[in-house]
């Protein structure tokens, strides 16, 4: 997930480091061990490496030594706010086989849309970036199932209106979204002032789900 | 560009990165949960690891 996924949707060119989210059991915990002690990864800063910690939210920090990846951060999460649990996003995953037989599984466009709707200002382009990257490449014959993606998750007042636009039944379906309904009526002052208020929503609701996790992590930095 | 082509151009913006002393470190970001010192490596004062400051431009006094 993260930057790098960005990368593959054509959102972002570049990330420095590598988020990765994982099924916290026992066994692929195990499996993930094993793989942080070939990257010679340490675990940095707060929480340590714990089924407990992933499971409640919080994110295992690494930096890893081997000489082929030295000083690459790695993160991993189980849960993140939002999204659904790591059955379902395995499910809904994207692989992609490269020219030497490496296989990338990386989290939905829309898993990862929703990934993305944080407290940080950065994020909120990204999405944007995410969901005109899908159209250009799609438009020309989008399923239904995209019109409804786009029109849920578009953050760009001229792309929504015209999407609406082309697709008014489809809009009049998503038009429990305040952006939509504003798209339908063309308006694009207004469609901007709803996509405003959704992101300050969103961050709001980011913030609150990370209070109690941010308590938790500076009473571990305290020791 | 596919989802393949873009992520090989992206590694060879990686060699770039990395001879401008790019650090694999996320920048400081006071939004983010996870703003603590020790998740930022040491970082030089002055330029970047693999260059150094031949003149320097920047505000006047």
């Amino acid at each position: 997930m993260g930057g790098q996924a960005c990368v593959f949707y054509g959102g972002a060119e570049f990330s420095r480091d590598t988020d990765f989210a994982i099924l916290a059991d026992e066994a692929n915990l195990a499996r993930l061990a094993e793989a942080m002690r070939e990257l010679e990864a340490d675990v940095i800063a707060v929480p340590p490496f714990s089924m407990q910690h992933l499971l409640g939210g919080h994110a295992v920090h690494y930096r890893c030594q081997h000489p082929e990846a030295k000083g690459m951060r790695v993160d991993v999460m189980a849960r993140m706010r939002g999204v659904d649990a790591f059955e379902a996003l395995w499910e809904r995953r994207t692989t992609l086989e490269g020219a030497d037989g490496t296989l990338y599984d990386l989290m939905s466009l829309p898993d990862l849309v929703q990934a993305k709707k944080t407290q940080r200002d950065k994020d909120w382009p990204m999405i944007r970036r995410l969901i005109e990257a899908d159209h250009a490449v799609c438009a020309a014959s989008p399923t239904p199932a995209q019109i409804r993606f786009w029109l849920a998750e578009c953050r760009t007042p001229e792309l929504l209106i015209e999407l609406a636009r082309q697709h008014p039944q489809a809009a009049k379906e998503q038009s429990q979204r305040e952006a939509v309904q504003a798209a339908l009526r063309g308006d694009e002052a207004e469609v901007q002032t709803a996509l405003e208020n959704e992101e300050r929503r969103e961050r709001q609701a980011d913030r609150d789900y990370w209070l109690p996790l941010k308590r938790e992590l500076e009473q571990m930095r305290r020791g | 560009m596919g989802p393949l082509e873009r992520w090989n151009e992206s590694m060879k913006l990686w060699a770039q990165y990395l001879a401008q002393g790019g650090s694999l470190d996320p920048e400081p970001d006071s939004q983010s949960p996870f703003n603590f010192p020790e998740l930022q490596g040491s970082r030089p004062v002055d330029g970047r690891s693999g260059l150094r400051v031949l003149r320097r431009g920047g505000v006047q006094p």
